[in-house]
């Protein structure tokens, strides 16, 4: 049994820990492989009769690689039974490395790497050491979408809000800071970083796009055009109904962001939108349905302990319900839903949606996640700053 | 949920010492560690977290003879009691097997005492287990320092406060001078084997 795969699964259903003990507890001599697409390289792991004994991450070495590893919440791995010929580097023993690399990760030492739904379930009880601003990484850059690269230098503009423009960027290397424009001040809403996209998939459409926010770079930026003539093609050869689910998203993302301005500015109406509405779809509630608004229209609310946060209204051709691929982080597991009197909607079939979501290339596909972990991460902000304006208000 | 090792016919399984932090959890494994000496293998694993640290070795009881012919190899932890530290006791508490619960006799520390069992119910319960059916023992410890005048609660007080309703076997003890601790913990070990015996009905 030699340079065979002998174990492979999946981070979301035996954690590293687990995986470092059974590994132990067989005696395993081999090499464990490990990859996620939130990050960059993979890691080897070398084993020798159980213990660890070396590691490679990119240009990380030996015990930080594998510390970094325990922040990895999603990821593939497979390991391999194979005579290892690496030097011994590790001289920590199995369960320390692991008591210690959880350790690290729970005081916030090690960056925690996955979808962002990851970092929602901290988003009521939220960290403030995280200074407000999420930082967002997407998946790997599919160079073949890349036709040209572009630099930035810290503080310069890339796009501006109210602008015309078309172009969508990928980050291939750097952070930038997403920045709305208010009568009291800009307002960061986001921070990116490698992987994610700057622009909407509003270009594809015919009308000319107008800019939604700013983005700004923070530090040297590093960016790759992307082929949008190549993906315009392949938006206009989706269904309608997939089509129409993707602007509604990318809609979604900007109500959301102009909610969380106003709810900076203080300005929402959160009693007037739920008075004038009745609830059709509650906060929690197991709805597997997806509908689209044919007639009036439906808020989207969430409930948090510092009271109601408004996410958005919807209007005709909008979506709402659970869509399978997607993780927003609102209806109907983290957020309600109110419709007008005279809301009239007709139901979409997800399971079709599915399937055509499995069949598009890799960057529409991260073009469409990067949408929904930017809403999902825009409602935290929301709901933060919502937090700050009531405060203590019921403890 | 013991972990056989078949190719070493060993029976893994696993004993969390539990309690306030600064019960003296700690003082319990080092004791443990350095009295047993013959029976550890190998080292003493120790992650110093924030007030409190986490200790993690391998331990070959000796005397309770083999089950089915296999080995019994008892992995000893103690759990860091902050909040924060929730990947942490989610790795120690996972498939426990034992708990002993170290209780505080200080009297300023009773209120103490309840919320850590409180929280240690809360804990299992996440992980489907419950307080009344894993094998538990109690150990009330620092009773020495009742020579040197300090306020200390009676047994029967702490009795009354921790084991009314659990009725789980109890032990005087003092881990500074090891008093009471192999005791504590081999009637954790054999509660523990009875329970293995009868979850694989054997017997």
């Amino acid at each position: 049994m030699n340079n065979k795969v002998v174990f492979a699964g999946n981070l979301n259903f035996i954690n590293l820990a687990e995986l470092f003990q059974i590994l132990g507890t067989n005696a395993g001599t081999g090499i464990l492989r490990i990859s996620t697409q939130y990050a960059p390289n993979e890691c080897f792991v070398y084993f020798l009769n159980g213990n660890l004994i070396n590691a490679s991450m990119g240009t990380i070495n030996g015990i930080d690689a594998i510390y970094s590893l325990f922040g990895w919440m999603e990821g593939e791995f497979e390991f391999t039974v194979k005579t290892v010929t690496n030097k011994n580097i590790i001289q920590k023993s199995r369960m320390e490395i692991i008591l210690d690399g959880l350790r690290m990760l729970d005081d916030g030492l090690i960056e925690k790497i996955g979808p962002a739904s990851q970092k929602k379930m901290s988003s009521d009880s939220f960290d403030h050491k995280l200074s407000g601003v999420p930082l967002l990484k997407g998946p790997l850059v599919d160079y073949m979408y890349v036709v040209d690269e572009e630099e930035f230098f810290n503080g310069e503009e890339i796009v501006q809000e109210g602008k015309h423009g078309g172009w969508i960027w990928v980050i291939l290397e750097g952070i930038v800071e997403i920045i709305k424009e208010t009568p009291k001040g800009p307002l960061k809403i986001l921070r990116i970083t490698d992987g994610s996209f700057i622009g909407s998939i509003a270009s594809f459409l015919m009308q000319s796009n107008v800019r939604s926010a700013s983005v700004r770079a923070a530090g040297t930026v590093q960016l790759g055009v992307l082929d949008s003539q190549r993906l315009a093609r392949e938006f206009a050869r989706i269904s309608s109904e997939l089509r129409g689910i993707v602007i509604s998203l990318n809609k979604r993302l900007k109500k959301v962001t102009d909610c969380a301005a106003e709810t900076w500015l203080k300005n929402n109406d959160t009693k007037k939108i739920i008075r004038d509405r009745k609830p059709i779809i509650k906060q929690g509630e197991n709805i597997g349905k997806l509908f689209t608004i044919t007639q009036g229209d439906a808020a989207i609310v969430r409930s948090t302990n510092n009271g109601h946060v408004p996410l958005g209204i919807l209007h005709e051709g909008d979506f709402f319900g659970s869509i399978p691929f997607l993780d927003m982080g609102h209806e109907p597991y983290s957020a309600s839903i109110y419709a007008s009197d005279n809301l009239q909607t007709s139901s979409l079939d997800s399971n079709r949606l599915l399937k055509e979501y499995k069949q598009l290339s890799p960057t529409f596909k991260n073009l469409i996640d990067n949408i929904t972990t930017c809403i999902s991460a825009t409602t935290m902000v929301a709901c933060d700053l919502n937090k700050k304006n009531s405060p203590k208000k019921q403890g | 949920m013991a972990i056989f090792n078949l190719k070493k016919r060993e029976i893994d399984c696993k004993i969390v010492y539990y309690g306030p932090g600064r019960c003296g959890k700690t003082t319990n494994l080092e004791y443990i560690y350095k009295a047993f000496k013959k029976q550890v293998s190998g080292e003493m694993v120790s992650i110093k977290t924030e007030g409190d640290r986490t200790l993690f070795f391998d331990f070959l009881p000796i005397g309770l003879g083999k089950l089915k012919g296999c080995d019994v190899r008892v992995q000893l932890y103690t759990v860091p009691g902050q909040v924060q530290y929730k990947s942490t006791r989610k790795l120690v508490l996972k498939g426990v097997d034992g708990v002993v619960f170290v209780a505080d006799s200080l009297k300023i520390r009773y209120e103490k005492n309840i919320l850590s069992l409180k929280d240690l119910q809360q804990n299992l319960k996440d992980y489907d287990l419950s307080i009344f059916k894993i094998p538990l023992v109690m150990q009330y410890n620092k009773r020495d320092l009742a020579e040197k005048n300090i306020p200390l609660m009676s047994i029967e007080k702490m009795e009354r406060d921790l084991n009314q309703q659990l009725k789980v076997p109890f032990f005087e003890a003092s881990a500074i001078t090891g008093q009471g601790v192999g005791a504590c913990l081999k009637k954790c070990l054999m509660l523990t084997l009875q329970s293995l015996h009868k979850q694989l009905k054997w017997g």
